[in-house]
């Protein structure tokens, strides 16, 4: 047999003897090429910055920044925690950068929502040690509640701004951030996108710095403590930094002018996954054209941008959602009073909405340039009756059987508030689990506000992790001020959806560190909830009784539906007895409850038969309890 | 320039085969850059990958223009054809996993020689492979998805050589390598024409 240790090695030029414990992320050697997710490649950035501390909390597109720092943690020195919300994770790297280490915290673009506060004063005392903030758009909302332009942060905040095409630009830029965040003393904004930290390309990585890890800190009120007198004073430092900020944007290594097929009198003004299709459709098109690429994008680098502008008669700007750039260089222009067209989202050449593709950009860019371009209109069409796929609760989901309990409690006449997680895939029927939703923790509080107005019963479904993240405030609202509403907590133990991340209440932390779990009945207690009770969804018949006895209470009521996320419990459970279900054809009269009423990816119709796989099927029995004739049974 | 997309179902291993292929590229000396489905839609949904191999900037691929369609699941590929032209090869998994939208809204899924049918009425060529059973023979019931990068070797529409391949599924799976490189055998023999490089 081939040694593939001594192949792997070659790969990454390991040195390393331990070949199970490689990690692509920490071991590759300087100098070597590495294939890395966009994420994994600001990890590596990080870590060669010579980080001290990275904190986050989980969310996609920007979860493996945190699962890879996790992974390493302990074998690179660094501290890492998941924290219990992008606020805390922020404030976690602010003390420790403002002490005068290297901090990266990372979140997906909502989450900034909720490290706002924090972050947009933080730029006011500034800080000692960098401080980078990654925050991961998600344009066309893969999986995500909206597309919000998170550059407008920068804007809003003061704070420098890189964004990355690539996942060696990922690499680059991190490093780069940390730099200038300590020469400026400002936090840096590092600004992804879905198709830039899910792509997976070659990096080429260079040598990981120790860095500090321990700094005492000095104190200096007139710097860190924000009151008004001391925060007047510092908005004009940060505006005078700003200033500086221009002068290494104008610099940077990062904005750059390339000359398409050669150049030419027209422009294109271009950032982040813009770029991409921006690069490749100039090249389809085969247009000649002077592309700057604007990767160190806030403060914009005005002498640059103005000398592009002079140079060129018409410039179109390719930047996916919000006309950010479009905006400035409008400005720019005028203020500058140069002569030349801008064209882009104002001139309907560009969607406001939904992630770019090659195709969307080469129009663009054709109309802008009075060219034909070369996208096929015939492309075929995807026929229509090809049954859809969405995502799916999975088979022994603990949610499922408590959304069917529920439902069943309630005859499906109550208000359902719900939040984010894998449980808000139940918005969709059978269970139809979902009325409104807009945020994380929000089902806690507008249940409040539909319990005020609304005469039918008010159920609030949200998850442990997010319980922990954001439900907390508003239980302790509507016990305060008198709230009547069921909150049902779905209790998996995990965070599910993003890769199954621990939280406060989870007994396992990462490999890295040592944790203690926060139990989840002290805090409802604690909260002042005087009616909880903690149940087995995979019980139905205890559950549903018990959501009855809760939707009885003069006021608000906690369940928490307990029970292990299913595709924890069966990599744990691997090589154990499960009890599978079947299907008893003589028994079955084609009801249609278990596919109507409950649904489990396991059960399906096959030539009208109903049937169970039992490759997919967990053993959870809560079909058995479902199907009203006992036609489903467990295997002996 | 090779543009590869792979379909299929969450949880059927597709992220693990696009990085085997990805890592093949490198070990090869090419550019590749791809892009993932990661998230939400992994809970049992529709995926797709793109692996594009060559001097490009964006991972995504435009409608029409894939070379090569590396599908996980039949129902998948048909979905995938918005991607094919008429110089597409597909090379597809034998693999049905009916969506729950078939039981719930009462829908059919669609015959295998339906499919067969549509998917030649686009691209140029084919490919059937019993991925599950393959990988049964090779003693790795769980790598369905290595037979499959198997398939897409064995068709030489990335320019990578077998041997990069065998190293990069060494480099992503170590365990087990003997019954990996087994079923990645398998996939292998189903597409090239020649049997054995």
């Amino acid at each position: 047999m081939r040694n593939f240790e001594d192949s792997w090695k070659r790969y990454f030029h390991y040195v390393s003897n331990d070949f199970a414990t490689m990690d692509r992320v920490l071991d590759a050697t300087p100098g070597s090429k590495v294939l890395l997710l966009g994420n994994e490649a600001i990890a590596r950035g990080a870590l060669e910055a010579g980080i001290a501390i990275a904190t986050t909390y989980p969310g996609t597109p920007a979860s493996e920044i945190g699962d890879a720092l996790a992974r390493v943690a302990k074998d690179a020195g660094i501290y890492f925690e998941y924290s219990i919300n992008e606020m805390v994770a922020v404030e976690m790297a602010i003390g420790a950068a403002a002490s005068g280490v290297r901090a990266l915290v990372s979140m997906k673009h909502v989450g900034l929502n909720v490290a706002a506060d924090a972050l947009l004063t933080f730029a006011y005392t500034g800080t000692r040690g960098g401080f980078v903030l990654v925050t991961a758009d998600d344009p066309s909302c893969h999986s995500s509640q909206n597309e919000q332009d998170n550059r407008y942060y920068a804007l809003l905040g003061g704070i420098p701004l890189f964004e990355p095409s690539s996942p060696q630009e990922c690499y680059e830029m991190t490093k780069e951030a940390f730099a200038v965040s300590e020469k400026l003393e400002l936090p840096v904004i590092v600004r992804t996108t879905t198709r830039v930290s899910h792509v997976r390309a070659p990096v080429i990585v260079g040598e990981i710095m120790p860095g500090l890890k321990k700094k005492d800190f000095v104190k200096n009120p007139e710097r860190f403590v924000t009151v008004p007198a001391v925060a007047r004073a510092r908005h004009l430092v940060l505006l005078r930094r700003l200033g500086d900020a221009e002068a290494i944007a104008e610099q940077s290594r990062f904005n750059k002018v390339m000359a398409l097929n050669g150049g030419g009198e027209r422009g294109i003004v271009s950032s982040s996954a813009g770029f991409n299709y921006a690069y490749d459709a100039a090249r389809t098109l085969g247009i000649s054209a002077e592309l700057l690429k604007l990767g160190f994008s806030y403060p914009i680098p005005r002498k640059l941008v103005s000398e592009f502008l002079r140079k060129h008669r018409t410039v179109a700007v390719v930047e996916e959602l919000e006309p950010v750039l479009e905006n400035e260089l409008r400005a720019l222009a005028q203020h500058e009073s140069i002569q030349v067209k801008i064209l882009g989202k104002e001139d309907g050449l560009f969607p406001r909405a939904l992630e770019f593709d090659q195709a969307i950009v080469e129009r663009g860019l054709a109309r802008a340039f009075g060219l034909k371009d070369s996208v096929p209109s015939d492309a075929p069409a995807p026929s229509e009756d090809i049954p859809s796929r969405p995502p799916v609760l999975c088979a022994g989901c603990p949610h499922s059987a408590t959304y069917y309990a529920v439902n069943k409690a309630t005859g499906r006449k109550a208000i359902f508030a719900s939040d984010i997680g894998c449980y808000t895939l139940g918005v969709s029927r059978p269970h139809n689990a979902a009325d409104l939703l807009v945020c994380m923790g929000s089902s806690v509080g507008t249940a409040g506000g539909l319990a005020k107005v609304n005469s039918q019963p008010v159920v609030a479904y949200i998850g442990d992790s997010t319980f922990f993240h954001a439900g907390i405030p508003g239980l302790i609202n509507a016990v305060h001020n008198g709230h009547k509403f069921l909150l049902v907590i779905l209790d998996n133990r995990t965070t599910a959806m993003t890769g199954h991340q621990p939280h406060p209440g989870s007994d396992r932390g990462p490999s890295c560190c040592d944790v203690t779990p926060v139990s989840m009945e002290e805090v409802v207690k604690g909260c002042g909830v005087k009616w909880l009770k903690v149940v087995d969804p995979y019980d139905i018949k205890s559950t549903t009784e018990t959501v009855k006895e809760a939707l009885a209470q003069p006021s608000v009521s906690v369940v928490i539906a307990r029970r292990e996320c299913a595709l924890i419990a069966k990599k744990d459970e691997k090589g154990a007895i499960v009890k599978k279900a079947y299907i008893d054809q003589e028994e079955c009269n084609k009801c249609m409850t278990c596919i109507d009423k409950f649904q489990c990816p396991a059960i399906s119709t096959k030539d009208k038969v109903q049937t169970i796989d039992e490759s997919l099927c967990s053993g959870c029995g809560v079909c058995v309890q479902v199907c009203p004739n006992k036609a489903i049974k467990e295997a002996k | 320039m090779a543009d590869i997309y792979l379909v299929g179902v969450g949880g059927q291993g597709i992220i693990t085969a696009s990085r085997i292929i990805g890592d093949a590229a490198i070990l090869a000396g090419k550019n590749v850059i791809m892009s993932e489905t990661h998230g939400m839609a992994q809970r049992g949904g529709s995926v797709a990958c793109t692996a594009r191999i060559g001097d490009v900037q964006s991972p995504l691929i435009p409608d029409g223009s894939a070379d090569l369609i590396l599908s996980f699941e039949l129902l998948e590929t048909l979905r995938a054809m918005c991607k094919a032209n008429r110089n597409t090869k597909v090379v597809s998994s034998s693999e049905k996993i009916v969506p729950l939208s078939v039981s719930t809204q009462r829908l059919k899924y669609p015959i295998a020689e339906q499919i067969g049918v549509e998917v030649k009425r686009v691209a140029s060529e084919f490919v059937i492979v019993d991925s599950r059973k393959l990988a049964e023979d090779a003693g790795a019931p769980m790598s369905s998805n290595i037979v499959m990068v198997g398939a897409l070797a064995g068709t030489g529409a990335t320019g990578v050589d077998r041997k990069h391949f065998e190293e990069a599924i060494g480099a992503n799976i170590p365990r087990g390598l003997d019954r990996n490189l087994a079923a990645f055998e398998k996939g292998f023999r189903v597409t090239a024409k020649s049997g054995k490089a």
